[in-house]
């Protein structure tokens, strides 16, 4: 998170990964180059901010491979895939395994430039929704279960009397849960309240999945 | 008397005799001339009379008009005179002449002569067509002449010196007949006046009535020596005719009327002549007869052409009934002589009829004897025939027995006796059912009998399968046969007991055997020599369904054929054929000596799909294979030289962006140029690595025909053909195409191109997808492989790259196929060409050197 983004070359051809780690330094970024997935994985932690390179022929675990590897272990750094001629089958499976974009060999250094950039873009973005994620969540961690309860309800928009029925408890006992929610979520209002629930309810559905 | 009359009749008798001896053709001839003879005979009797009477009739009218025909023309010529007479007697001149002249009554001069025509006679044209008056007078009021005008020169008679009151006293103007010393004249006078109106006398003109006037009066129409005369009645002599040389004045009639026909006719407008003259027309008989005899003559000769025909008509009827006799009689000769076998004798010539009675009383003869020899030998026949039964009926190896119409036995032959184990003796008279048949039989032995009393049952018979009873009271299956035995008085029946035993068991075995081929769950069938089927077990259900015929009917006409020839060869033969969904193995077995084969078949449906799915399998795998090999080289130098080239674009890219911002250290530059280089010798070495690759896989050279390797390579690409619905038509030359070259290579080549056609047509609609590939000569020594399909062609941008590496239209293409194809034609001294057909697809061709032995040569 306190690391500086860097562009991370996956290739398994040396003159491949020195060419674009030149090129790419050419226009003031950080790069780091892998000759293989392992050592990728290896050097990686999911802090680290940063786009990914990658060539989806390889020898050993090749690009699709690595793309499973992330998505099984929550990893979200945008990925950028790099493909041989006549590659076009491997790059749609690709970028339906979530990869932010394509490009062909031999490079346009303006396209690649222009998509590493984006990726970047989308990674700052990333982390920045999953850190207010993770704030959200240490908040609700912070809730009583019968807050937790009564937070739900009103976010589905139910009034307290309603609450209090189905709870069986007095209106004013939930108007004290209500006003306790809103304190430990650090709310402002109720539509605050809601967008955090919604965002919490994406990342439960997420974790879920 | 008596002896008269028996010579007559003997010699009656002989004269028949003697007609029998004459042929009827030559009778009927002779026939023929006396009914002629006599039919000419009697006809001359009557007909010349007859003829002879209308004849006479007929000229007598005849001469009757003609005699009144002159007559008119003889009175109109008197006429005329007359009129001419009255003429000149009024005529001016006369009047003028008369004028000065005065004639006393009682003066006795004598009249004035002349001998010359008068001064007062106008025109002498006058006369033109009448006979000049002999004299012409002039008389006084009293008669007497006073001037006479003597034409003729002969003296004027005394009677008309003073011309008699007769003449005058009458009308004023009249003709007169009358004869003048012996001659006789026409007289016309007519009363003359001077120019004073005074009454002088008379104008008298004298006109002798010789030949010369009566030939004028007829104008020149003379038919056939027909004379015209004047007659004195009274003196029955001529006065005079219109010829006297042949009949002179005074003629007596009597005497003329030898030579001719004379028709005597009075004057009536002359009745106060003293004379009895008559006007008479004179025929000769000559001519009269001559017509007559004319006639007879013409009527003689058509009698004889009449007789004539009649007779050759008659005899020529008789001819042909004749013969046509003789030609029945001949036929019934023969025929006779055929039908009885007897010689008949020869036909004698001579009259047919005769002839045929003789021949029928000899015919009559000879078919009463034969029928006597006929009977004879029948009946001896009967009795040898009665014999011979007798000995088959008791030799016989099956028991016959006799019934009669009630089922009684009459007779009971050897056989029977030792089969029934009975005694003949015993068993006559005896109820053949009860005796010698199983019990429950006896009611349909009984209805076989009943059969024969149905009318027209004489022809039937009847047969059944029973059981039989010995008398040791066994029973053994025996066939019946009733035959009918027509007697005049009764109906019997012989019946034959046959032992069937050992046919009973034979049938058994052969039904058991027959069941073989039904219970085999393989088709059987069995054909004749025409292709019919004669026997088909159930399990050949589907191949006849295949076929579409049924047992019965005859074979599709290829399998006819092969039948046909199986029989001509008598070897079997075994083929394969696939009907909708089965495969059948067929074994054509010849059964020559019954004239038909057996054929076999054999359901290999599933060992045909096996081995037809391992070799799809296997072909697969082959396409695979080379697929890959190919695809994998194409694919692996694709990533190759991207890796360089993309390393190169890297470094220069990077360059130029950091050279605007100054640069940080020439070495920094130095170390990218430097990769470039490198990068951009990897690429040659790569170029390098594929050159050799292509180069490398020269050596193997073989001569091959082009058209074997395209039929292979089209092998190879069926199922991916079938698989899109296309079907590769091969038009290929019929000669071999000899090329030298490295087979597999150059089935690479057309694999290419077949394939990429293939391609190419999935992109278009299954209906539109054709794909032809065709060989054959072409000029300068080449041979021509063209791969022509109606895919989607070739863009105009395209065209001009086709040929370049990694150029590709295909979504998982290398763009290596065409390169590679190119570089081996060309190894080859051949080339690859791509046409654009218009708006239908592409032609994409394979050209290649010739083969020649001259080469082979060279090579050696």
């Amino acid at each position: 998170m306190s690391s500086k983004p860097n562009v991370f070359v996956v290739d398994d051809d040396q003159a491949m990964r020195n060419s674009l780690k030149w090129l790419i330094e050419s226009v003031g970024m950080g790069v780091e180059t892998f000759s293989t997935a392992d050592e990728f994985i290896r050097s990686y932690y999911p802090g680290r901010a940063g786009c990914l390179l990658l060539d989806v022929r390889m020898p050993g675990m090749s690009g699709l491979e690595l793309q499973e590897h992330f998505i099984k272990h929550q990893i979200n750094i945008p990925i950028i895939i790099i493909t041989g001629h006549g590659d076009v089958p491997m790059a749609v499976r690709a970028m339906k395994a979530g990869a932010v974009d394509f490009i062909e060999k031999p490079f346009n250094d303006e396209l690649l430039l222009e998509s590493i950039r984006n990726a970047l873009n989308l990674d700052v973005e990333q982390r920045a929704l999953q850190a207010e994620r993770a704030e959200i969540a240490t908040r609700l961690a912070n809730l009583t279960p019968r807050e937790h309860e009564v937070m739900e309800m009103v976010t589905e928009g139910r009034a307290n009397k309603e609450i209090a029925q189905t709870l069986g408890v007095s209106a004013k006992t939930v108007e004290a849960h209500r006003s306790r929610v809103m304190e430990k979520m650090q709310a402002d209002s109720l539509a605050d309240l809601v967008k955090m629930a919604v965002a919490a309810n994406i990342e439960r559905g997420r974790n879920e999945a | 008397m008596r002896v008269v009359k028996y010579n007559l009749r003997r010699a009656l008798a002989g004269l028949f005799r003697q007609l029998r001896r004459v042929p009827m053709t030559l009778l009927s001839i002779l026939i023929g001339l006396a009914c002629g003879a006599l039919v000419w005979g009697v006809l001359d009797q009557v007909q010349p009379r007859a003829l002879r009477d209308i004849f006479a009739q007929e000229l007598e009218s005849r001469l009757d008009q003609q005699a009144r025909e002159t007559l008119i023309r003889f009175e109109n010529y008197v006429e005329a005179h007359t009129s001419t007479t009255r003429l000149l007697a009024n005529h001016r001149r006369l009047s003028t002449y008369l004028d000065p002249v005065y004639w006393l009554d009682n003066d006795q001069q004598e009249p004035k002569s002349y001998y010359a025509p008068p001064p007062w006679l106008p025109v002498t044209s006058l006369w033109r067509t009448l006979v000049e008056p002999g004299k012409i007078l002039l008389l006084d009021r009293k008669g007497r002449t006073r001037e006479l005008y003597n034409l003729d020169l002969r003296t004027l008679p005394e009677e008309l010196v003073r011309v008699d009151e007769r003449f005058l006293t009458e009308s004023r103007a009249q003709a007169f007949m009358t004869t003048l010393e012996g001659r006789p004249y026409l007289l016309i006078s007519e009363l003359a006046e001077d120019g004073t109106g005074t009454d002088m006398g008379y104008l008298m003109m004298v006109v002798p009535l010789d030949s010369e006037f009566l030939l004028a009066s007829q104008q020149g129409i003379s038919t056939d020596g027909v004379l015209i005369a004047l007659i004195d009645a009274d003196e029955q002599r001529f006065l005079t005719s219109s010829d006297p040389e042949r009949i002179g004045a005074n003629a007596q009639l009597e005497r003329v009327e030898r030579d001719f026909v004379v028709t005597a006719q009075s004057f009536f407008h002359y009745e106060g002549s003293v004379l009895n003259m008559q006007f008479a027309t004179l025929v000769p008989r000559s001519s009269v007869e001559a017509t007559q005899r004319r006639v007879e003559g013409v009527e003689r000769r058509q009698r004889l052409i009449a007789a004539i025909t009649f007779i050759a008509v008659f005899t020529l009827v008789f001819y042909l009934l004749s013969s046509r006799l003789n030609r029945i009689l001949r036929r019934i000769s023969h025929f006779s002589r055929r039908a009885l076998g007897r010689r008949q004798p020869e036909l004698e010539h001579g009259n047919q009829l005769y002839v045929l009675e003789d021949w029928i009383k000899h015919f009559i003869g000879n078919v009463l004897q034969a029928r006597e020899e006929m009977r004879q030998e029948y009946e001896s026949e009967m009795e040898r025939s009665e014999t011979i039964k007798r000995a088959i009926l008791e030799a016989a190896l099956d028991p016959i027995v006799t019934v009669d119409s009630k089922g009684t036995i009459v007779e009971f032959n050897a056989t029977a006796e030792r089969v029934f184990g009975h005694r003949r003796g015993n068993v006559i008279g005896m109820n053949f059912a009860t005796l010698i048949l199983q019990p429950r039989h006896g009611d349909l032995f009984a209805t076989m009998l009943q059969r024969f009393a149905m009318p027209a049952a004489e022809e039937l018979e009847t047969r059944g399968e029973m059981e039989a009873l010995r008398a040791d009271g066994s029973y053994f299956p025996v066939e019946v046969a009733i035959k009918s035995i027509q007697l005049p008085q009764m109906k019997l029946f012989t019946v034959y007991l046959h032992d069937i035993s050992n046919r009973k068991r034979a049938e058994e075995l052969i039904t058991s055997l027959a069941k073989f081929p039904t219970e085999s769950p393989n088709p059987i069938l069995r054909v004749n020599r025409t292709g019919n089927i004669i026997y088909a077990n159930p399990a050949s259900a589907p191949l006849l369904a295949y076929w579409g015929c049924g047992q019965g009917q005859k074979l599709p006409l290829y399998w006819r054929n092969r039948v046909i020839k199986v029989f001509d060869s008598g070897y079997d033969w075994e083929s394969e054929l696939h009907a909708d969904e089965q495969d059948y193995l067929l074994l054509i077995t010849p059964v020559t000596g019954l004239n038909y084969v057996n054929i076999y078949a054999r359901d290999v449906t599933a060992i045909r799909r096996a081995e037809n799915q391992a070799r799809e399998h296997q072909q697969e795998l082959v396409h695979v294979s080379r697929l890959s090999t190919m695809g994998e080289m194409a694919t692996g130098l694709a990533h190759e030289l991207n890796q360089p080239l993309s390393a190169i674009a890297n470094y220069a890219n990077g360059c130029v962006r950091r050279l605007p911002e100054g640069v940080e250290g020439a070495d920094e530059l130095i170390y990218a140029l430097g990769q470039i280089n490198s990068q951009a010798e990897r690429a040659g070495e790569i170029i390098r690595r594929l050159r050799r690759l292509v180069g490398k896989q020269l050596p193997v050279r073989t001569v091959a025909d082009v058209n074997s390797l395209v039929r292979e390579v089209c092998s190879f690409v069926e199922f991916e053909a079938r698989k899109t619905n296309v079907i590769i038509e091969q038009e290929l030359s019929q000669d071999p195409l000899p090329v030298r070259v490295d087979v597999v290579q150059i089935e690479q080549v057309l694999l290419n191109l077949i394939r990429n056609a293939l391609e190419s047509l999935l992109e278009v609609p299954e209906e539109k997808r054709s794909l032809v590939v065709r060989s054959g000569y072409v000029g300068g020594g080449n041979i021509r492989v063209d791969v022509v399909d109606t895919g989607t062609g070739i863009e105009p941008e395209v065209a001009s790259h086709l040929f370049e590496p990694f150029f590709t239209t295909k979504e998982s293409g290398m763009g290596m196929g065409l390169v590679i194809s190119q570089s081996i034609a060309r190894d080859h001294g051949g080339k690859i060409e791509a046409d654009p057909l218009a708006g239908v697809g592409s032609r994409f061709s394979l050209n290649l050197p010739v083969y020649e032995e001259a080469d082979k040569e060279q090579e050696a």
